[in-house]
């Protein structure tokens, strides 16, 4: 199975490649709209120099734009999701459930909670369809 | 109660409590003082003041009481919070003392925010997204069932939008709850009945949470303890406060358990026939409760045996599922006690209601924590016809 390295362009179209075949995803996602920012705080011990901003943006079932942006760009997002390294990883690797990790503050999030709360089930499956994605983490790799 | 090996959570309580009649009026001040505050804003209702609770308090505070807003609607609203916080600011407040129900304090834990923060509460729409202790606030509860004297969310009405925005964040927790039993002893019945049930509610659905773990299994089940006995006692006499102390007490604790461990299918049905047909909160909850026990009994019988021994109608050799259902049929028997509404077509609800309330429980996020997997709205809806 091909690895792409974690929280690059590459990993993000296979992330979205995951999420545009899942035809499960496409029916719980069919209600929501609006653009998710990522940001991955720098952790240089962890090979993480910099922060990572990344852009993702869904329409009723669809997946639209998915890079690598600027901290500009993840500031024009619908919902802002923030959260150190070790955090996300342990996301991507599913031994951190999203929606603890928030109520508990290990990640947080800018937006219309009551949005999320409502489509808490399309958040979890993309971050389930992450979870299948073969990820070489920066301090892994 | 039976934890994997992967069991890993976080407790998170740390409101202090203080109890005891009379320790609204005892209490205040030094716990002021306690947290290096000496510029109190005082926010209530007005249904508290006349109710004559408020002056006592105030009293007791004297000269650090800097002023009283009492502008507080039962559905509280961002231009509420604004207008309260940019009072609070001219008179200098260094502590917010909120006496009230749910919509006070709700008000009073956003106004902390905006007096820490500055800027608007939009502004901090979302969760854990502060990075400090915000300006102090003790809550002198007068109802006893939303537990939200120690929990971290609040909920405001956002006019603009037109729905309510939830605010979460574990910065923002009350610093100090005084539970005074003798503030609830003019409730009427119904409104014990049914405050009590949503406290019963949140505690047995926090048990049985797919975020269920022991310290917050711990606390819901006293509750029940504490609920099953004197709840009963204080409907049927308002001014045993010792009865009202207890279920004071139950209710902050099953508010540190749901706080914890969330809940489940209940609340979104409840939150639903409350948006579709306006079904007061606890009197939904109320209903639904044993309907929905019900409905989780496949997935759910052990937490539902320890329900059944909590209340005490567990009957001595008992398979787990026999004890589970005992549970329910004690959550039935319990609301009739109570004289608690059975019905939801008691509040007006229709057919047509229900179609649309299970559609909408659906997507209701307290859903995803329930016991039992719901696959989809026709089982909310068959739930729904039982108890409508």
């Amino acid at each position: 199975m091909t690895g792409y390295k974690g929280f690059t362009q590459e990993w993000m179209d296979a992330w979205k490649e995951k999420i545009a075949g899942s035809k499960e995803y496409k029916e719980i996602a069919k209600d929501w709209e609006g653009s998710v920012s990522i940001t991955v705080n720098a952790d240089p011990s962890k090979n993480v120099p910099e922060p990572v901003y990344m852009f993702t943006d869904y329409w009723h079932g669809d997946v639209r734009d998915f890079f690598i942006c600027d901290a500009a760009k993840a500031q024009e997002a619908k919902f802002i999701m923030t959260g150190d390294y070790a955090r996300w990883k342990q996301v991507a690797k599913k031994e951190l459930d999203a929606t603890k990790a928030l109520m508990q503050g290990k990640l947080k999030l800018r937006g219309d909670l009551t949005y999320i709360v409502r489509n808490v089930k399309t958040i979890n499956k993309v971050i389930d369809l992450l979870t299948e994605v073969n990820t070489i983490f920066p301090d892994e790799g | 109660m039976g934890y994997d090996q992967d069991l890993s959570f976080v407790y998170f309580g740390p409101t202090k409590i203080i109890f005891g009649s009379g320790s609204s009026t005892s209490e205040v001040e030094s716990e002021m003082s306690a947290l290096k505050c000496s510029r109190a804003i005082v926010v209530t209702d007005q249904g508290i003041i006349k109710a004559g609770l408020l002056d006592k308090i105030t009293k007791s505070l004297g000269e650090k009481c800097v002023g009283v807003f009492s502008d507080v609607p039962q559905d509280s609203g961002m231009d509420v919070v604004d207008r309260a916080a940019a009072f609070a600011k001219e008179k200098g407040a260094d502590i917010v003392i909120s006496i009230g129900g749910g919509s006070v304090i709700d008000t009073a834990k956003c106004m902390c925010i905006l007096l820490t923060e500055g800027g608007s509460l939009a502004d901090f729409e979302g969760i854990q997204l502060l990075t400090r202790p915000q300006t102090p606030h003790i809550v002198i509860p007068t109802t006893a069932g939303t537990g939200s004297e120690v929990t971290w969310a609040a909920v405001i009405y956002d006019k603009s939008k037109g729905q309510k925005i939830l605010i979460v964040e574990s910065y923002n927790a009350p610093r100090v709850a005084i539970l005074d039993p003798t503030l609830t002893a003019k409730l009427p019945p119904l409104l014990t009945a049914s405050t009590g049930m949503d406290a019963f509610c949140h505690a047995v659905e926090a048990i049985s949470s797919m975020q269920r773990e022991p310290i917050a299994d711990a606390l819901g089940m006293h509750a029940i303890r504490l609920l099953n006995k004197y709840l009963p006692q204080c409907v049927k006499n308002g001014s045993d406060l010792t009865a009202r102390g207890q279920v004071q007490l139950a209710a902050t604790m099953a508010g540190w358990s749901f706080g914890n461990a969330m809940i489940g299918i209940v609340h979104a049905m409840a939150h639903s026939i409350g948006a579709v047909a306006h079904v007061p909160h606890g009197i939904a909850n109320g209903i639904l409760l044993p309907h929905c026990m019900e409905f989780n009994l496949p997935d759910a019988a052990n937490y539902y045996a320890e329900i059944a021994q909590a209340m005490g109608v567990c009957e001595k050799g008992s398979t787990t599922k026999q004890a589970a259902e005992a549970a329910v049929k004690g959550v039935f028997d319990l609301t009739k006690k109570i004289g608690h509404p059975q019905k939801l077509s008691e509040f007006g609800v229709t057919e047509e209601n229900i179609i649309k309330a299970a559609d909408m429980s659906m997507s209701d996020g307290s859903i995803v924590n329930n016991p039992r997997y719901v696959a989809d709205s026709g089982e909310v809806l068959e739930i729904y016809k039982k108890a409508l």
